[in-house]
């Protein structure tokens, strides 16, 4: 028999991961998975391994978890998606089936969330800091979302001749509408957490701060109403699916457009990877801001003199 | 189905990222680099670059028959990469390093560990371990080049290539090799040719890593 106590994992959780930190309340059956990725939160190939072993374990062990949690351990940061420089890898290398298979790893984990309501696992979002890419898919496949007021979300992809590949079509065209969803990916635009809220692409907004004690409120109104919103999740899934054969043909799709990134786009890739790195290192402005003066960049300086910082990097 | 070149990528992940997160490659890729310290680099990087031929004709000369198509790919990058070391004096000269001292410059225990290894392992360990040089100096190359160069450029207010020829178009011209290394890779079959290929790239990425430190 599984122990239940609170803040003591249960052993058939209990594994030495680096990358990510499990927490247990006993009280609500809630597992915290905080992923530390350090010092550029992303879904490195380790990390995505150990999340897997971490969802294999939990349906491995049915009705042991009711409360998912993904949350980071990154100051600011929720997750920045894929590993910009596994990609400049892969593409410098001209290796399709290679992104091919790690777009597929990504795809599993996207189909065991989509999945978590029919294993009775109620998911949860705690952003509490930006979301971009490969992150904000991640995020927006939860059952509830929490963002803190602060956090900045957005999928940038298009700014380098790339889109989501990772559900995130199918997953805002199912919060906010075709609309958004459109908006959202083909405009490369970084949103605010409010703006994301009217958008209908998260679910509560609080405070800076204040997300945990959100998700506490949360979980306790929903215990005496949890088998029936687990129902009501899965009816949810049969009258707005997302099907895997959906999420793997869109992922092919994205690995044939990657490995067709020219060196300029890859440059704008390493572009946002270096502004990250600067504000690892102490300097106030990120990939966030960077993504911001491309975004103007595009809209006035090119229109006005056909020349911009970014395209002299040919 | 995966191929070698993927698991290689996989089991090296950890020290390619290990790599990439040291703190002295991150403050270079944030910050750039002083002229004495990049002064320091390139005349580290002058000793990988002059031992890079030698080893794999090390290696070239110790391959059997089996892996021929690894001692072509090589006779082909030897003679692309001859002559680079030029390169290096320029840049040096051009940040006020003459030929003759880069020459006569020692490097530092770390750098003599990183050539050491990769004779060693060409000629004791397995003679296709050179390719975990190659890959690993190609990754840091491709990968990491443009943003260094862009970083180093940026920092000592260079203008276009000068100063910074050898890494900047090493950045550009190892997105080819990597794709043509993919290849050669792919064909390796023997496993312990891989485990030595592995082996060989963890190595180089921690000693490449390693000299970054002391630069």
């Amino acid at each position: 028999m599984n122990e239940v106590v609170n803040g003591l994992l249960p052993s058939v959780l209990s594994r030495p991961y680096r990358y990510v930190k499990l927490d247990w309340n006993g009280e609500f059956s809630m597992l915290t998975v905080r992923m530390g990725v350090r010092p550029i939160q992303c879904y490195s190939l380790a990390a995505m391994a150990e999340l897997q072993q971490v969802f294999n374990d939990i349906s491995s062990n049915p009705k042991l978890v009711r409360h998912f949690v993904m949350a980071s351990d990154v100051q600011g940061v929720f997750n920045f998606g894929g590993d910009l420089s596994l990609f400049v890898l892969l593409v410098r290398a001209h290796d399709l089936d290679s992104l091919r298979l790690y777009a597929r790893r990504c795809i599993d984990l996207v189909w065991w969330w989509e999945n978590a309501a029919n294993v009775g696992v109620h998911t949860t979002a705690l952003v509490q800091g930006d979301a971009l890419g490969g992150g904000l898919e991640s995020a927006l496949l939860h059952h509830t979302v929490i963002c803190e007021r602060g956090a900045q979300a957005g999928f940038p992809e298009v700014l380098f001749n790339l889109f989501p590949g990772m559900g995130g079509w199918n997953l805002a065209i199912r919060r906010g509408g075709f609309n958004v969803a459109n908006d959202l990916i083909l405009s490369g635009q970084i949103y605010t957490a409010d703006q994301l809220f009217r958008r209908g692409l998260v679910d509560i907004v609080v405070e800076d701060g204040e997300a945990p004690a959100a998700l506490e409120q949360m979980v306790r109104a929903m215990e005496p109403r949890f088998r029936g919103t687990m129902a009501a999740l899965q009816a949810r899934r049969i009258a707005a699916p997302i099907s895997h054969e959906s999420l793997q043909t869109i992922v092919d799709h994205w690995a044939v457009t990657a490995i067709s990134l020219t060196t300029r786009d890859m440059r704008l890739m390493e572009r946002l990877a270096r502004a990250q790195v600067r504000k690892v290192g102490g300097a106030n402005e990120g990939a966030v801001e960077e993504i911001k003066r491309m975004e103007l960049d595009t809209a006035w300086g090119f229109e006005r003199t056909g020349l911009s910082e970014w395209s002299t990097l040919e | 189905m995966s191929t070698f070149f993927l698991d290689l990528v996989e089991q090296t992940d950890e020290a390619r990222r290990a790599f990439e997160t040291s703190s002295n490659v991150l403050d270079i890729v944030a910050n750039g680099l002083s002229l004495e310290r990049y002064r320091k680099l390139l005349l580290e990087l002058y000793h990988v670059v002059w031992h890079f031929n030698p080893t794999c004709a090390a290696a070239a000369c110790r391959i059997t028959d089996r892996h021929r198509h690894v001692r072509y790919f090589l006779y082909d990058h030897m003679n692309e990469e001859k002559g680079h070391e030029e390169w290096v004096l320029n840049d040096l000269q051009v940040v006020g390093v003459s030929p003759e001292t880069a020459r006569a410059y020692l490097p530092t225990l770390v750098m003599l560990g990183l050539n050491g290894y990769n004779y060693w392992s060409a000629d004791r360990r397995h003679p296709c371990s050179v390719l975990g040089m190659i890959y690993t100096l190609e990754v840091v190359a491709s990968v990491y080049g443009g943003q260094m160069t862009a970083a180093i450029s940026d920092s000592l207010l260079l203008e276009g290539d000068r100063g910074i020829s050898f890494i900047s178009s090493h950045a550009t011209m190892d997105a080819e090799h990597m794709a043509e290394l993919r290849v050669v890779l792919n064909q390796v079959a023997d496993e312990e040719a891989k485990t030595a290929i592995i082996e060989s790239t963890v190595f180089n990425f921690h000693q490449f890593g390693k000299v970054l430190e002391l630069v």
